[in-house]
This record gives structure tokens, C-alpha cells and sequence, in this order.
């Protein structure tokens, strides 16, 4: 049995490293991490579709979220795909989904290893201008600012 | 290395993955793709091209997928005389031990861990062919 996590480096770091390691090798992107921060706003960037998935342990609940503004979206999906895209609609938003289950596995092996067994649900996504991210009501959140050659975008991870 | 004219089928609930997969098996020479976006579609599809005498020779199946799921796909792909000798392929983001050995248990020949290369992908075809032309 482990203890509920501390939204620290060392329980944050896993999915970093999976972020960065899913965008560079299945999407061709080079991406860098600024510092994580604890959300106290609605949304400290435009985003135009997130995917977020609910994340259950024997500890505790949370989710993880994906976000990103249209542009940044479309060119990372423009690098995984090898076209180019100018709208997000059907042929392109599950791409976020599976970019979030891909960070989760990378993220959920390390987090096992340390205790944590973790398991999650189907993603969601939503998609729109300037839509807003909902987590578990009242779980803290931290931010992780992404950016390089595609944009800007944030990982979100809250846990209750 | 399985020759070109491959008949392969890719199964992925996600549009986005199966269109890279596409691209990973285009690049690696293969041209005879076929697509089925989960499970349940998928095994109707297998069964058909098997009683027409050209069966899929390699299925690359996700292994999270709503109705259908990859290791029940590979259960039922492994059940039936006209498709149990099919290559298997298991393409997953997350690679538990204990879905492993059930995997393993019902014969799977390999498993591609998400985020994947050409090579990556190559590396494990190339895995399974020699194994299967060595046995």
C-alpha cells in the first residue's frame, strides 16, 4: 500500500520524462520543460482541446490532462502524421487522447516501480475555442508548461 | 524480413494511430494495409479474407480498445483452424506483466511498445519472421 503522492518533483517527473519522450519519438518533436506550477486560474494559456483522463490507485484519484492551443496542436499532430492539418475536427482530435494514454504508460511503469499502481479510465476529449479544463472538484492541480519547435501546450495532473 | 505484398491488418480504436502505423509499415515498404478500428469490426474482417483463401498473414493490434479488446481479438484469432497460425502482433502503451503472460499464454509473437519507430517496428517484424522461419 502506498501513500497518497506529494505533487512533487519526483511524482511529477515521471510524467515529464513521458512527455518529452512521447512527443520526440512518435511525433518528431523536441520539446522543453518550464517550471510546474499550482493552478490558480481557470486557464493560463488559450486552449483549444485537451484530453484528460481519470487516473484510480489504492491511494488516490486523480486526472491528467493535455491541452493545447489549436496551433501547437495542429503541428505536433503535423509531425506525427507527415501532413498538414488546419483544422482540428475528426481526423485529428483523437491524437491527443492517445498521446495522453501514451505519457500515462510511460509514466504509470515508473510510478509502479515506486509504489504506485495505477489504472486508468478511457480518455476524453474536448475541443473548442478557448475551452476550459475540469478536473476532480477541489483536487490540487499543477501545471507543467511545455514548449519548443511546435508551440506551447501544458500537461495538468490533479490529484485528490 | 516478410516481403512487401504482406497482407497486413492494423486494428486501433484511434484514427490518429492508425494512420501512423500506416505511415511506420508504408516506410518499411509494405502496401497491402488494411484498417479496422476496433476489435469487434476487425474479427468479422479476418474471418472473411481467411475463408477466401487469402487469409492476413500479420495482424498489429492495439491492445486497449472499447468493445473488442486486443487480447480477446488474439483469443479468438487463435481459436479458430483458418486464422491461429496468423502473426500477432500486440501494440500497447502500457506492457504489464501480468497482461504479458496471458498474452503469452494465448500465443502472442510480439509486442510493439507506443511511442514506436519505423525501426522499432522493423526490429520486431524482423524478430518474428526469423523466428518463424527458424522453427
Amino acid at each position: 500500500m502506498s501513500a497518497i503522492p506529494k505533487l512533487d518533483v519526483d511524482f511529477l517527473k515521471p510524467f515529464i520524462e513521458g512527455t518529452i519522450h512521447t512527443l520526440k519519438i512518435q511525433c518528431s518533436t523536441e520539446v522543453t520543460v518550464a517550471k510546474p506550477y499550482k493552478k490558480e486560474q481557470a486557464n493560463p494559456m488559450q486552449i483549444d482541446i485537451a484530453a484528460i483522463i481519470g487516473v484510480t490507485s489504492s491511494a488516490f484519484n486523480g486526472s491528467l490532462a493535455l491541452c493545447f492551443p489549436k496551433e501547437s496542436f495542429l503541428k505536433v499532430m503535423e509531425n506525427m502524421l507527415g501532413e498538414p492539418f488546419t483544422e482540428i475536427d475528426s481526423d485529428v482530435e483523437d491524437g491527443a487522447a492517445e498521446l495522453l494514454n501514451i505519457i500515462f504508460g510511460h509514466a504509470k511503469k515508473v510510478l509502479t516501480d515506486q509504489g504506485y499502481s495505477m489504472e486508468k479510465a478511457i480518455p476524453s476529449i474536448i475541443s473548442g475555442n478557448n475551452i476550459t479544463v475540469q478536473h476532480v472538484s477541489d483536487s490540487p492541480t499543477v501545471i507543467v508548461p511545455f514548449g519548443g519547435q511546435a508551440g506551447d501546450f501544458l500537461v495538468e495532473i490533479a490529484v485528490n | 524480413m516478410f516481403p512487401a505484398n504482406t497482407k497486413i491488418l492494423v486494428v486501433d480504436d484511434m484514427k490518429t494511430m492508425r494512420m501512423v502505423m500506416k505511415k511506420t509499415l508504408k516506410a518499411l515498404g509494405f502496401e497491402n494495409v488494411t484498417e479496422a478500428d476496433d476489435g469487434e469490426t476487425a474479427w468479422p474482417l479476418i474471418q472473411q479474407s481467411a475463408s477466401s483463401g487469402e487469409g492476413f498473414q500479420l495482424i498489429l493490434s492495439d491492445w486497449n480498445m472499447p468493445k473488442v479488446q486486443g487480447i480477446e481479438l488474439l483469443r479468438r484469432v487463435r481459436s479458430d483452424d483458418k486464422t491461429k497460425n496468423t502473426v500477432f502482433i500486440m501494440v500497447t502503451a502500457e506492457s504489464e506483466k501480468g497482461q504479458v503472460k496471458e498474452a503469452a499464454q494465448l500465443g502472442v509473437d510480439q509486442y510493439v511498445i507506443k511511442p514506436f519507430t519505423p525501426d522499432s517496428v522493423k526490429e520486431k517484424l524482423e524478430f518474428v519472421y526469423n523466428k518463424k522461419n527458424a522453427a
